[in-house]
């Protein structure tokens, strides 16, 4: 038997397999596989490139000691550990989560009244809508400078207008110069610009509730509270459900606000998780860290951010 | 079309050549013109005007930017040089220098603080040769400015100026109540303000917050200092909490009082970030505050009814003397630079006595001297008020004093730390024991972090 005649069947076990792998393939993906894939290598590409590189050449820097203008030095776990036991970390994590549930729970509250009150019979309720939506679409930045002005004790307007015209306390409030009135203020200022987007968002979802449930429900005797209870609330449910999470992980996120009104002050009261990372990266020139700081708290985020995605499909289903 | 590419397809068209002889010669003829294209580029680059990337720092005397501004644009007409200006104020200097250098983008030359040179070491091109020429060509460099610049044994910076803060006091105010200008914070300052300032008008005695800012982590420095304490020890070692411990308590003790106990401050002053008392002080809110010249410069600029009723004095003092922060701006080429020889060149004619003193002189007290001949000129006697700039200038002490200028030093005062601790104990409740406790294990922590 000649080399040729032996190589023959090993050549023809080789196209076998070969077969059946695309014929796996395409049980498993479908007929058209390859021309899939072709659809989807320049997004896999963008993707790639845009995003899970960063994230991942981030999650290598923050296992590193990174100084600025020298290479990184590899530290592993280091800096997650000194951090968990960091009470500067310690005080922002806890900081972050009053600042991020203190607002996003009013938002909720303010948001639902807003979108109530806009789909009830009022007078003007295009312009009203309008002015509700200034605080949105107006820059964070210019938000936070005006309100550093409104809060400041001798020359801020609140204080001018609680003492001196409507005479309700005796002297000033020192706002951002105490733990309590700066948080308040801090996580104020953060509700005044984002219980618009709940709002809107709840009217969308109200306006596409059909007229005649709220009719058969009152046509049964529900009182408004009822209606608001069993027609309204289920009607806006995964609307609800995503406006909270989208609202949570932009709050939790928030560094513009704090930054320009306290800078983590008085005293790191109002320190929170992205003012201290920009402190470590910016003050300190710690990148490492700095990128353990934001990716900290990632699986916490991370969680949020898998129940939302879970909630968009179903919704996007039903 | 190219006449080449032209005959080609016409002979295409006339069946004379195959489709693919067309291809593989219009490859040819495109690839050959491309080729010659790029080399004419090449020349005509090589002709183009080399262009420099200057980074200056965007004060808050605006006249002086103004000058500097025409100074470089002025070198560039005269050297046929593009240069391309940018500028950073406090708040987005050090964003700009990280991204920059993390990106490999770094400017050619760049106006940098007292930092500057420790902090982007890495990243900076050795200039002692142009620093050593202009500072023996100015009767020598002051002692506070070459500790500022110069890192193992090199200069990182060619200084310029020094920005210093100073002691403002309300003249008129002081005069109406029979006082003399304050030497010692405790008791001179306290029962200065204490006679001066009136709450139910909302005019405070002292205005000088403990919260996160320059402002603040100033103060708090000098008076750890003028206590005898401070964060560190004359070999540079940790000392907050250990051998400077009972001096800094005092001082800490101080700080605080003023606001609780002595009630000389504003009520919100803890909320205060770098432009508050400036804008206080203007408003005509305080009777003293500690502020850099460019609160002189806003009101002298502005003709402010203030200017004239101001008097700027030396910084007070504690038990162990007057001690004050020093600063000193300078410039700094970047290693990656490709025209390091044309940043020499623009720094020499920036630093000419001439252009120098014009930007001094539109400065109003804020450019203040780095070198020995500059702290003699006429200029500093041309206003009472620049006498205090000019001293304060002169007995400044850089961060890490009474040991050197550390990497750990810059980050102690970059991160806050001192404010911080004041701020525990005034918002917080601690106590200045614990504050204090607190801070040394951050002061060793980054000993630890930047040693290493």
């Amino acid at each position: 038997m000649s080399i040729q005649a032996a190589q023959l069947p090993a050549k023809a076990a080789l196209d076998g397999r070969g077969r059946a792998v695309a014929v796996g393939l395409r049980r498993v993906l479908g007929p058209d596989y390859r021309m899939g894939m072709l659809f989807v290598a320049p997004i896999l590409l963008l993707v790639l490139a845009l995003v899970a590189y960063p994230f991942g050449y981030a999650v290598y820097l923050s296992m590193t000691r990174k100084y600025v203008g020298l290479p990184p030095v590899w530290v592993g776990f280091d800096n997650y550990v000194k951090l968990t036991w960091d009470g500067f970390f310690q005080r922002a994590v806890v900081n972050s989560f009053i600042f991020t549930f203190g607002s996003v729970g009013v938002k909720l509250v303010l948001g639902m009244a807003m979108a109530l009150v806009l789909t009830s019979q009022i007078r003007w309720r295009g312009f009203w809508t309008g002015v509700l939506l200034i605080p949105w679409v107006a820059p964070t930045v210019v938000s936070a400078l005006n309100f550093l002005w409104i809060f400041d004790y001798s020359l801020g307007v609140l204080n001018y207008l609680l003492v001196r015209v409507f005479r309700l306390l005796p002297q000033g409030i020192g706002w951002l110069s105490e733990p309590g009135t700066a948080m308040a203020s801090v996580i104020g200022v953060n509700i005044w610009r984002g219980f618009p987007f709940f709002g809107i968002s709840f009217l969308a979802g109200m306006k596409a509730i059909p007229g005649e449930l709220y009719e058969a429900a009152a046509v049964d005797g529900a009182t408004a509270l009822q209606r608001f209870r069993h027609v309204t609330v289920p009607g806006i449910k995964n609307i609800l459900i995503i406006v909270v999470l989208l609202s949570t992980i932009w709050t939790f996120n928030d560094f513009q606000i704090v930054y320009i009104l306290t800078k983590g002050g008085p005293g790191g009261a109002t320190q929170v998780l992205p003012v201290f990372t920009y402190e470590i990266a910016f003050g300190a020139q710690r990148l490492g860290e700095a990128i353990a700081v934001a990716l900290y708290m990632l699986p916490a985020l991370a969680a949020v951010i898998i129940v939302l995605a879970r909630y968009m499909r179903r919704g996007r289903r039903s | 079309m190219d006449n080449r590419l032209r005959d080609l397809s016409e002979q295409l068209a006339a069946g004379l050549i195959a489709r693919r002889e067309f291809l593989r010669k219009a490859a040819v003829v495109t690839g050959g013109t491309a080729a010659g294209l790029g080399v004419l580029r090449t020349m005509a680059g090589a002709q183009a005007k080399p262009k420099l990337r200057v980074w200056l720092f965007k004060s808050f005397v605006t006249a002086g930017n103004d000058v500097l501004a025409k100074h470089i644009e002025t070198w560039g007409q005269e050297r046929k040089v593009d240069v391309e200006l940018d500028w950073a104020t406090f708040g987005d200097r050090e964003q700009k220098f990280v991204a920059a250098i993390e990106a490999g983008n770094p400017p050619d030359v760049a106006e940098m603080n007292l930092y500057g040179p420790m902090r982007y070491k890495p990243a900076l091109r050795d200039v002692s040769k142009v620093a050593t020429e202009i500072a023996k060509a100015k009767g020598g460099l002051l002692p506070f400015a070459e500790k500022a610049t110069k890192v193992d044994g090199k200069f990182l910076g060619v200084p310029r100026y020094a920005m210093i803060t100073v002691f403002y006091i309300r003249k008129d105010i002081m005069e109406a109540k029979g006082l003399k200008p304050p030497k010692l914070y405790d008791p001179d300052v306290v029962e200065f303000a204490k006679k001066t300032q009136d709450a139910a008008k909302d005019l405070w005695g002292f205005g000088q917050t403990l919260n996160r800012s320059d402002d603040g982590d100033g103060f708090m420095q000098n008076i750890l200092w003028s206590y005898g304490g401070g964060p560190w020890d004359k070999d540079g070692k940790p000392a907050l909490a250990t051998s400077n411990r009972e001096a800094n308590l005092k001082a800490l003790q101080f700080a605080v009082d003023t606001i609780k106990k002595h009630k000389i401050q504003p009520p919100g002053v803890m909320g205060w970030t770098d432009v508050s008392n400036n804008e206080a002080y203007m408003a005509g809110k305080l009777v003293t505050t500690n502020n850099g010249a460019s609160l002189y410069y806003a009101m002298v600029a502005k003709k402010h009814e203030l200017a004239a009723k101001t008097l700027l004095t030396l910084t007070p003092g504690g038990p162990a003397g007057s001690l004050v922060g020093g600063s000193c701006y300078n410039w700094g080429i970047f290693s990656k630079s490709k025209h390091a020889e044309l940043g020499e060149d623009l720094i020499r004619w920036l630093e000419d006595e001439t252009r120098f003193t014009e930007y001094m002189n539109a400065s109003v007290g804020q450019a203040g001297p780095v070198y020995k001949g500059r702290a003699d000129h006429p200029y500093w006697k041309s206003d009472p008020n620049f006498e205090a700039i000019l001293q304060n200038i002169l007995r400044s002490v850089m961060p890490g004093h009474p040991g050197p200028m550390t990497p750990a030093a810059v980050e102690v005062q970059a991160q806050k730390t001192l404010t911080d601790m004041a701020g525990r104990v005034v918002t917080a409740g601690l106590s200045p024991e614990a504050a204090l406790k607190e801070a040394h294990a951050r002061v060793e922590e980054i000993y630890k972090i930047r040693r290493g």
